[in-house]
């Protein structure tokens, strides 16, 4: 969405010039812009719709009819759902701002050092690892689940949050890393070069010179790496058994499938607006940076 | 070899150390325990043995095999088709069809939602939407206003469309991205001669735009299909792969064998399945988008 947002600044003024002389000169065209906005309005109307239900319906009482804080009582006190208790709220944020930041944190400790070499040194095997982190980068993981349960298993990395950490960074790594070298490529070498003249050993100039070159590039890996953990719901609902080991999105994915169907709407949805609301900021926060970082069109989640 | 010079060949390997690790760890092994329980019957037991081809010979007369892949098949092109389809309507529509790049801006920025907000409040929606009580958007709307005498439970009924119509919507969003950055691309000039010649729109969209569009919508064909054949997020979420294995893919399948009915062997012979054409599909990929000029400009996804 980088290049969408990039798309909107960086568009050349002339066309829309000459696009804006013709249109609303004749009837004709002004009939085609009604036609062309009443279909894009229609189109956006259901999503627009969904922000409205969630939020409406976060304060709304289904029985009753009328708005409410009711479903919003799983700040302050444990919730009972479908038969089973689940934990007080705020352990289970403290969860996801730990596993946030520690997937995060470990995937810029691993990327960077992978990126830098994968641009910047000559090893044997550097063309096949190349290779190798191009079809892991497309390659769907999630297709090894299955045998990754019992790696854990052998571990003893099964039900903690450790494990579900470790499979998170090693699945998010390679596309990561492979951004991140696209980065490294674009740091001129006569900037590392006259560090090396100027007395630097080889990897004080990665350190000192390089490094700091990349600054909008890690800081994007980070972005990418914080929201992607924010929404992992699949690997802590199949590796985490106890509820209070959960983080906000495996809470919810736990929520809305352990019955066929949602029997309360309105605690569902106070609890989707409170952890949607916080990555929406964060979001809306990062984007004018990452148009900066000018990275092609990656998706965040 | 001295000292220094040993040093200087490990060097490049200390900054590769961690990656390597991790990802022989859970990438490389993975893969290669995936073969190997293929061909066991690892089950809750926890006694695992070899069986050779057994597993593989049960999946032949599984009675749910045929049903499994016609699932696969149907949810991989439809939902394909509606990611492409309404992707590029969308991205044509904002870019090109709307004139004024404030609103061409909002409808997309709108349209952004459905892939990057977080996906169990995205399917909490569809959940509301398909209810199969009063509850529910369409049902409520059948009975209140359409007079119907009882709601639809539609899950049980149309379980696939509606989890083709979830993960179509979310892809859409997602290509419209990609297709809208690389009509934004496009000189200028082209626009400007057709205009003097007179074309229409549609001539526009069709020799000129769609033409353009013909690598990312590539890209976008390979990479969606090896996501939505060997994913299942959204299905996980909206109905389990139910009712029974109605929107079970063969992904989902080799899921539900391994955590639902603990057969780890016959689940991870399934998965090898899956494995096998999603290496095809990436290695496609590999050759159509030419290997070495990606490596060049690895800044950008296409």
């Amino acid at each position: 969405m980088q290049e969408l947002t990039r798309s909107n600044t960086a568009q050349p003024a002339q066309r829309r010039d000459t696009i804006a002389s013709r249109a609303g000169s004749n009837p004709s065209a002004i009939w085609r812009s009604v036609r062309v906005h009443g279909m894009m309005l229609l189109s956006v109307m259901p999503i627009i719709y969904m922000v409205v239900w969630l939020v409406i319906s976060s304060v709304y009482n289904y029985n009753s009819g009328i708005l409410s804080w009711e479903n919003w009582r799983f700040l302050v006190e444990p919730i009972r759902y479908q038969g089973i208790s689940f934990p007080l709220i705020w352990p289970i944020v403290l969860n996801t701002v730990i596993f946030g930041l520690t997937v995060t944190f470990l995937e810029l400790v691993i990327a960077t050092p992978t990126a830098y070499a994968l641009s910047r040194l000559d090893f044997v095997g550097k063309a096949s690892l190349l290779k190798f982190l191009f079809i892991m980068r497309s390659f769907p993981s999630i297709t090894l689940l299955i045998t990754t349960f019992f790696i854990l298993l052998q571990l003893g990395l099964i039900n903690t949050m450790a494990g579900v950490i470790l499979v998170t960074v090693a699945g998010a790594l390679p596309g990561h890393a492979y951004i991140l070298k696209g980065f490294f490529d674009d740091v001129p070498w006569d900037l590392e070069w006259s560090a090396l003249v100027d007395g630097c050993s080889r990897f004080s100039a990665f350190y000192q010179v390089v490094l700091p070159a990349v600054r909008s590039g890690i800081a994007a890996i980070a972005v990418f790496a914080f929201t992607g953990a924010y929404g992992e719901w699949l690997l802590i609902r199949t590796f985490i058994f106890t509820n209070d080991q959960l983080t906000l999105a495996g809470y919810m994915a736990k929520l809305i499938t352990d019955e066929e169907r949602i029997l309360n709407y309105g605690l569902i949805t106070a609890i989707g607006v409170f952890y949607t609301l916080p990555i929406a900021i964060f979001y809306i926060l990062t984007q004018g940076f990452l148009m900066q970082a000018n990275i092609g069109g990656r998706r965040l989640s | 070899m001295s000292v220094q010079r040993l040093q200087r060949h490990l060097y490049p390997y200390l900054f590769l150390l961690p990656f390597i690790l991790l990802a022989t760890l859970f990438f490389v092994v993975p893969a290669g325990a995936t073969i190997w329980m293929a061909f066991t019957d690892l089950d809750a037991s926890m006694s695992p043995d070899l069986v050779g081809l057994e597993n593989f010979a049960r999946l032949a007369s599984d009675p749910y095999l045929l049903g499994i892949v016609g699932v696969t098949t149907l949810f991989t092109f439809f939902s394909l088709m509606l990611v492409l389809v309404l992707g590029l309507a969308l991205a044509i529509g904002s870019q090109y069809m709307v004139r004024s790049r404030q609103a061409g801006v909002f409808y997309r920025t709108i349209w952004l939602i459905p892939s990057v907000m977080p996906s169990v409040v995205y399917v909490a929606f569809w959940k509301y939407v398909f209810d199969p009580s009063e509850a529910g958007l369409v049902n409520s709307f059948l009975v209140d206003v359409a007079g119907f005498a009882t709601p639809i439970s539609f899950v049980t009924r149309y379980a696939l469309p509606i989890v083709v119509l979830a993960t179509g919507i979310a892809g859409a969003s997602g290509g419209m991205i990609i297709f809208s950055a690389a009509i934004n691309a496009m000189p200028q000039d082209l626009f400007k001669a057709a205009r003097i010649d007179g074309a229409s729109d549609w001539s526009i969209i069709t020799d000129l735009i769609l033409p353009w569009l013909r690598w990312p919508i590539m890209y976008v064909t390979v990479s969606e299909a090896i996501g939505l054949m060997a994913t299942y997020y959204f299905i996980l979420l909206l109905t389990g792969g139910g009712p029974v294995f109605d929107s079970t893919t063969l992904a989902l399948y080799s899921y539900r064998m391994a955590f639902g009915s603990l057969r780890y062997g016959y689940g991870a012979a399934l998965s090898l399945i899956v494995v096998g054409i999603s290496l095809v599909l990436t290695l496609i990929m590999l050759r159509l988008f030419d290997f070495d000029a990606l490596l060049h400009s690895s800044r950008i996804d296409l």
